[in-house]
């Protein structure tokens, strides 16, 4: 049986076991009497094989020999304690039991101590993270960083390299030991960190060299020499990726730059636990690196959004304040007026009154603040001005007078008008009105005067002026003589400007007493063409003097007006066309019917009456004026055709007395058609 | 009818000259002339005149007053009176008009078309 092993003798083998292991072996009677021993049980306690032979167990050693199986601490003489695995063969011979000893003390504290410097390097770990983390501030996170790592390696130097899109880059943040040159901001040659490098990098892998200049490294000459300049033993390089989906819409890393660690003493071993815990702060810092992005991106918005709240508050201010002046303004310009101004809500609440309020009534603006106006004016005075209110929260203005004893004891002439203050998005809502009150008394006594001196200068005209017209009428019939051709002459020329005279001071009185109202409409029912007829024949003498063909188109419709006014009005118009007619021509009379339809308002009919001529016209820029008291084409017309330059400004007052209009239209040296406008009577039934 | 009487009552001389002779140039009346209102009064009571022409603005006792003591009087209350006023508004005119007179002649008035006039409202024959 060549080349097969002959087993030896195995009384000898299980000797050598028994002597020769490393277990503490032990057998034992049935009383617990030790009857062998080996070697490594004499040595785990203590004694020699010959002490211990015959000796009961329990001497030495305190074991639950109930237990097949245990573990026990074994308390020494010196104090300190042994961890014990026992095993137990029971009857291992008839009588006799195998007892197998370990000691596993160094074993577990090896296992303690293991899970000590894990628990120690998690810790480490958390503590680093917690203070890059703790600050937002990339500057603030990159030192803390460098400084840590530094610490916990114990490297000479750590370094943050950041690499720049361009695929350059330089150490921006370094923690040194004084030994060393400080190698921060300088420019690493491009052949020290080729492209290549850069997309290992990317793709996450870790460098860590424990001698630059071990040929198994495989650093490039150019490398070895760079790391010599800085006297750079071993290194650990490690890439910082920066996760772009946190700041772009790009999925992927980048290579933000690299987390460097130095030995510059002498060669390193890195230990997997220094690999993982600069391969984890680079990732920590890549996250950082996002977050602070981030946090740039929202402090830029914030800082523009700060920037705009500013300006807006800003403006805001300056808008308020141009308010506060302007409503304090405005404030000053109502309490200084001579007027009383007033607000008065939809429910007749006063919301605002000025100080005169005060000083003509007696009412001060605090006190009447919030009070309906039947409070504050009385049951008497309320009913009075209630049509006025009414109108003007049906969203009307209204303008009336009327005559209050103030606070002087006086009796004054007020003038007040209701303005509705409507909504700003719905002009059919009514919120309100704006009360104004005006004391008109002083132009009330004028009036009163000027009443009084027309009334007198009526007086002191007409007589003298009868006296005159009347001598001079009868001396024209001769009856008290003769005069000769030149006599008689001045006696025509007088008596002609006598009957303008009356003429003149006749359309003063009419034009003042119609101006100031005074005069009462008697509007009735007129049918239009007799007006027209009327005033013919009123003018017909006139007319055939000048030989003047007067001519009325007939017409069916009744208008509701003052007769004697709209003859007055007519003849004034057809006089003008007779004087400004040249001999044997026609003035037409006509009227046509018209109906206006204003949004939102009842349909209006209204007859246009008009007298057209064949006259001179009336050149374009007096087409307006002529409206206008003395205000005729030529300024010799008055003297020439015996006007008083009143005739059209009555005319236009009476017109507008009778809520119509009047205007002229004229082709110059071809005639001129005046019109104006009366409402139609439509009979109700 | 050339025997009408007319008393005109007028303070203003001028006026009373030139009414008498416009009125009697034109229709032959006679013309009396009173130049106060109670003279007018005498005069109206003394001579019964077939119609009064009545000034309105006159010193001491203005128209009115004459007019109303005229119609006081049941010895002139059935002479026709016209008012002669420089006042001519129709409101005016309607309140003169209101106190009894027959009608209102307004000033300035053609003396020589007067009598006419006075006809006119009277419904005298000329």
């Amino acid at each position: 049986m060549e080349g097969v092993h002959k087993f030896p003798n195995q009384q000898l083998f299980f000797q050598a076991v028994f002597e020769r292991s490393n277990e503490a072996i032990i057998v034992i009677d049935k009383d617990s009497h030790i009857v062998e021993i080996n070697p490594a049980a004499c040595a785990l306690f203590g004694e020699t094989r010959n002490q211990l032979i015959g000796n009961l167990i329990s001497d030495w050693f305190d074991f639950p020999l109930d237990e097949k199986i245990a573990e026990v601490q074994w308390q020494q003489t010196d104090g300190s304690s042994k961890t014990i695995e026992y095993n137990r063969v029971r009857d291992l011979l008839p009588n006799y039991h195998l007892l197998v000893l370990r000691d596993i003390s160094n074993l577990e504290r090896a296992t303690a101590e293991k899970l000590e410097r894990e628990h120690q390097r998690v810790k480490l770990f958390a503590e680093v993270t917690l203070k890059i983390r703790q600050s937002l501030q990339l500057e603030e996170i990159l030192r803390t960083a460098v400084t840590e790592v530094q610490s916990i390696l114990q490297a000479d130097r750590v370094l943050i390299y950041q690499v720049f899109a361009d695929g350059t880059g330089m150490p921006i943040k370094e923690a040194v030991l004084p030994d060393y040159d400080p190698i921060l901001g300088v420019e690493f040659p491009e052949e020290v960190f080729p492209e290549d490098y850069r997309e290992l990098y990317t793709k996450g892998r870790v460098i860590a060299i424990a001698n630059v200049r071990d040929p198994h490294a495989g650093l490039a000459e150019c490398l070895i020499e760079f790391m010599d300049e800085w006297r750079v033993k071993a290194k650990l390089v490690v890439p910082i990726l920066q996760n772009l989906k946190s700041t772009t819409e790009i999925d992927g890393d980048r290579l933000w730059g690299l987390l460097i660690a130095h030995q510059c003493q002498a060669p390193r071993q890195w230990t997997e636990f220094e690999l993982e815990l600069m391969q984890q702060l680079a990732d920590q810092i890549g996250i950082a690196l996002s977050q602070a992005e981030l946090l740039e991106n929202l402090e830029g918005l914030v800082t523009e959004r700060t920037a705009k709240l500013r300006q807006e508050i800003s403006d805001r201010t300056k808008a308020e304040f141009a308010l506060r002046r302007s409503e304090e303004q405005m404030r000053l310009i109502a309490n200084g007026l001579p007027v009383l101004i007033a607000y008065v809500d939809k429910q007749q609440h006063y919301r605002f009154n000025n100080e005169a309020y005060q000083t003509w009534l007696g009412l001060p603006p605090s006190e009447i603040y919030d009070c309906h106006l039947l409070e504050v004016h009385g049951e008497e005075e309320y009913q009075q001005i209630r049509q006025y209110i009414e109108i003007a929260l049906s969203g009307k203005t209204i303008s009336y007078e009327r005559d209050l004893i103030l606070l002087d004891g006086c009796i004054h002439s007020l003038s007040i008008t209701y303005i509705p203050h409507l909504d700003d998005t719905d002009s059919q809502i009514v919120l309100g009105f704006f009360a104004l009150t005006s004391d008109i008394s002083d132009r009330k006594a004028i009036e009163r005067m000027k009443d009084e001196f027309i009334s007198v200068v009526s007086h002191e005209l007409r007589t003298p002026l009868t006296s005159i017209h009347s001598s001079l009428k009868i001396l024209a019939t001769r009856k008290l003589g003769s005069l000769s051709s030149k006599g008689q002459r001045m006696l025509q020329i007088a008596d002609e400007q006598t009957e303008r005279l009356v003429r003149l001071v006749n359309n003063v009185l009419d034009l003042q007493r119609i101006q100031s109202g005074k005069v009462k409409m008697n509007k009735k029912a007129c049918n239009a063409t007799d007006l027209m007829i009327e005033a013919v024949q009123t003018m017909q003498a006139m007319a055939q003097e000048q030989k003047i063909k007067l001519l009325v188109e007939p017409v069916s419709w009744t208008v509701w007006a003052d007769h004697d006014y709209i003859v007055q009005t007519l003849t004034n118009l057809i006089s003008n066309a007779i004087k400004f007619s040249p001999c044997n021509t026609t003035v037409w009379l006509s009227a046509t019917r018209e109906q206006q339809n204003p949004p939102q308002q009842p349909t209006i009919t209204q007859i246009t009456f008009a007298v057209k001529d064949r006259g001179q016209g009336i050149p374009s820029d007096r087409i307006e004026t002529i409206f206008e008291r003395f205000q005729q084409v030529d300024s010799s017309d008055s003297r020439k055709k015996g006007g008083t330059g009143l005739g059209l400004a009555i005319c236009r007052q009476i017109v507008e007395g009778h809520g119509g209009q009047i205007w002229a239209e004229s082709c110059f040296k071809e005639g001129s058609t005046f019109y104006f406008t009366l409402p139609e009577l439509i009979n109700s039934e | 009818m050339n025997n009408k009487r007319i008393l005109l009552i007028d303070d203003e001389e001028t006026i009373q000259e030139v009414v008498q002779l416009g009125i009697e140039i034109e229709a032959g009346w006679q013309v009396a002339i009173a130049s106060s209102g109670l003279e007018g009064i005498d005069l109206a009571q003394a001579q019964q005149p077939d119609a009064i022409l009545l000034d309105v603005m006159m010193p001491d006792m203005d128209g009115i007053s004459t007019l109303s003591n005229l119609k006081a009087n049941a010895t002139t209350r059935s002479i026709p009176v016209i008012f002669l006023t420089a006042k001519t508004q129709a409101a005016e005119k309607d309140q003169l008009q209101s106190l009894g007179v027959v009608d209102v002649i307004t000033k300035p008035f053609n003396s020589m078309t007067l009598a006419s006039q006075i006809a006119k409202i009277l419904r005298w024959e000329m």
